[in-house]
């Protein structure tokens, strides 16, 4: 038996399998099993309506989340990924299970559980810096502290400069940056973040993924981000939760194989296109991405064979 | 030199592309160009006006007597339709008696332009014909006042109103059916009813001002705060805002533009009631000088006067208008229902961002 010529063998065949971890990656995971859990999602469940007419959007999730664990939820679209963090934040209501912070089962929103929209929710009345004092002036913060720790914030996202400009003024990058520090001035348990940088175009994306590993490093919180980019995932997360659609469920739940720090050079190394490729099998394999053929015939004009 | 294709279309598409810019769809037009068009919206029909009032033979279907002649039906300065006239003359020659002279003016209630311009200023200066008249100031005073505090009276109690039922359910399933209702019903069929419980003086032409502002205005502001975007709220709600906060943190500031622009268009109609109102009872205000002079045969003053109340109408938006852009400088609310303020508008907020780098408000940077 002659071992196969590595130039014909197809590089996926050649990847190590997503379960393999370098050894600092297992003590990584190891420790991150030691923290507490801050999050925990028990049995989850949402429907609309009964009998016949019940479509069952969460069917029955549960996983927990541990403390400065950067967690990615990825799925295809309507996979109920979107609800799910809803109900987490306390905007939607469960029709079963439930979510407990620290323990503390949750009712509606609160500023213990931070939220990024993908839609810029900026409030364009108050400027930069009134946004982010928002939550501070809520929790009864006298206006001179309020303002000293909003400059703080939005030092962190480097955008202190900007503190007086209106929301309207800035690009959807600086827009985002400072959704992320007015969630964060509250100083929430945890940072739900829902596809914020999918409205934006691929190099602010890239900075921005880059900004947020940063802030995530320097700031103690424990972060829950929904997006339906694979690499945005593969990228910024600890553990990424696949989630298939009708009904929506965990699929898998994987640890991430690419040991920290990051860097976007790791994109193209073994255990991150591992990782890669497991998540499209996933994705994939439940039929929300198949390839659609168009009933299209040849026009006559189109002369040139371009495949 | 040869041209390459791009060139040779610029050069030769020049002249379609200016006459395009006139009439793009939705595109905004040059400063110039709006300035321009302002003035001619106003300009054309006073030179329609103009041809009308000085060209003899577009109209003018009356004949002003200079000199009667041996006419016995005519007399000095009376106005007699042409037809009339002319058979006069016609049996007047026919009998050998001396024709009557005259020249063709139009009908008295369409006066022309300078005439009523002169009237804008006379009309000030005349004295009322009777010892108890008004002045035409007083009545413009009277009219003015009688609309602020229609509208006070209304804005007072119907804009929390409207923000309430906007906000809560409760509130809008609780007015909003009655509401809905009452204001099919027309203000002034409630005159005689204001007068008898109101009396005849000032009090029921409020009361037909508020009746007819208010019940729309509670619905209209409804409407708006319910507009408010949804995404907004929940983002104030994840940070921790609920109850009153939420309220006047976020639904308040986040309708408050639109508010305004209600308040403005609400306004026009609370002008369109005064007339109604003023009727009502005795008569009085800028709709008593105008039937006064109407009376008096005295249309210049006529014409002024209702055109005086559409400049006071404009001059108030105009200012509210500019309030507002000061007022709310995160928005510029007056680009959405501006009409002449189109010009006095700085660059729309687009307009500030060049390119990824912001430009800020005079003064806004810190450094």
């Amino acid at each position: 038996m002659s071992t196969p010529d590595p130039k014909t063998v197809p590089i996926r065949d050649l990847l190590p399998d997503y379960r393999e971890q370098l050894p600092e990656v297992a003590a990584r995971f190891a420790r991150i099993r030691e923290r507490p859990v801050i999050l925990s999602i028990r049995g989850l469940e949402k429907s609309y309506g009964h009998g016949d007419a019940r479509t069952v959007v969460l069917d029955r999730l549960s996983f927990e989340v541990r403390r400065r664990e950067f967690l990615s939820v990825v799925g295809p679209s309507g996979c109920g990924k979107s609800t799910l963090i809803r109900i987490i934040a306390g905007l939607d209501e469960a029709t079963g299970g439930e979510v407990l912070l620290d323990g503390q089962r949750v009712e509606g929103p609160g500023p213990d559980r931070g939220m990024v929209f993908q839609g810029y929710t900026l409030f364009p009345w108050l400027t930069v810096k009134g946004n982010v004092m928002f939550g501070l002036k809520l929790r009864g913060k006298s206006k001179k502290a309020a303002d000293r720790e909003a400059f703080q914030w939005l030092d962190l996202v480097n955008l202190e400069e900007f503190a007086d400009a209106y929301p309207h003024e800035l690009s959807g990058g600086m827009k985002q940056r400072v959704a992320i520090a007015r969630a964060l001035a509250n100083e929430p348990r945890i940072l739900i973040m829902d596809e914020p940088f999918g409205a934006l175009d691929a190099q602010t994306r890239a900075q921005m993924q880059s900004y947020l590993l940063q802030i995530w490093k320097s700031v103690d919180v424990t972060i829950l981000f929904i997006t339906h980019d694979l690499e945005e995932a593969a990228y910024l997360s600890d553990r990424v939760l696949v989630m298939g659609a009708n009904p929506g469920r965990i699929v898998e739940l994987i640890e991430n194989p690419v040991p920290r720090p990051r860097r976007r050079e790791q994109f193209i190394s073994r255990p991150f296109l591992s990782l890669k490729r497991r998540l499209a099998e996933l994705i994939h394999a439940d039929g929300a991405a198949e390839e659609l053929k168009l009933p299209l015939t040849m026009r006559p004009c189109a002369e040139d064979s371009v495949e | 030199m040869r041209l390459g294709v791009t060139d040779r279309m610029s050069v030769s598409g020049n002249k379609p592309a200016a006459t395009r810019d006139w009439l793009g769809l939705k595109k905004e037009l040059p400063r110039r160009r709006r300035y321009l068009l302002t003035l001619s919206s106003f300009l054309l029909p006073l030179a329609l006006w103009s041809l009308v009032s000085y060209v003899p033979w577009l109209w003018h279907p009356l004949v002003r007597v200079t000199s009667p002649g041996e006419v016995e039906a005519f007399s000095t300065g009376v106005e007699v339709p042409r037809a009339d006239f002319e058979r006069e003359n016609r049996d007047a020659l026919a009998q050998h008696f001396e024709p009557a002279q005259g020249f063709r003016v139009n009908p008295p209630y369409l006066p022309p332009p300078h005439a009523v311009g002169r009237a804008f200023f006379s009309a000030f200066r005349t004295p009322p014909r009777l010892p108890d008249e008004p002045w035409l100031y007083q009545s413009l005073g009277h009219s003015i006042r009688t609309i602020f505090w229609g509208f006070l009276l209304s804005s007072l109690i119907g804009v929390p109103l409207g923000v309430l039922g906007g906000a809560y359910r409760f509130f809008a399933r609780l007015q909003e059916p009655f509401l809905e209702f009452f204001r099919y019903l027309p203000a002034p069929a409630f005159a005689a009813l204001c007068v008898a419980v109101l009396g005849i003086y000032d009090a029921p032409k409020i009361a037909i001002i508020f009746i007819g502002t208010f019940f729309q205005q509670v619905l209209v502001i409804s409407n708006t705060v319910r507009r408010v975007d949804p995404a907004l709220v929940e983002a104030a709600q994840t940070l921790g805002a609920r109850g009153w906060p939420l309220l006047r943190g976020v639904i308040i500031p986040g309708s408050i533009t639109g508010i305004y622009t209600d308040m403005r268009i609400l306004l026009g109609w609370a002008w369109t009631y005064l007339i109604v109102a003023e009727v009502v009872g005795t008569m009085s205000g800028i709709t008593y000088f105008i039937n006064q002079q109407a009376r008096y045969r005295n249309f210049p003053n006529v014409y002024a006067a209702i055109a005086m109340i559409g400049i006071i109408g404009l001059g108030i938006d105009f200012v509210l208008a500019w309030i507002g852009n000061r007022a709310f400088p995160w928005q510029r609310t007056s680009r959405r229902a501006g009409r002449l303020l189109a010009l006095s508008q700085p660059a729309p907020a687009s307009h500030y961002r060049v390119g990824a780098v912001p430009m800020f408000r005079r003064g806004a940077v810190r450094r």
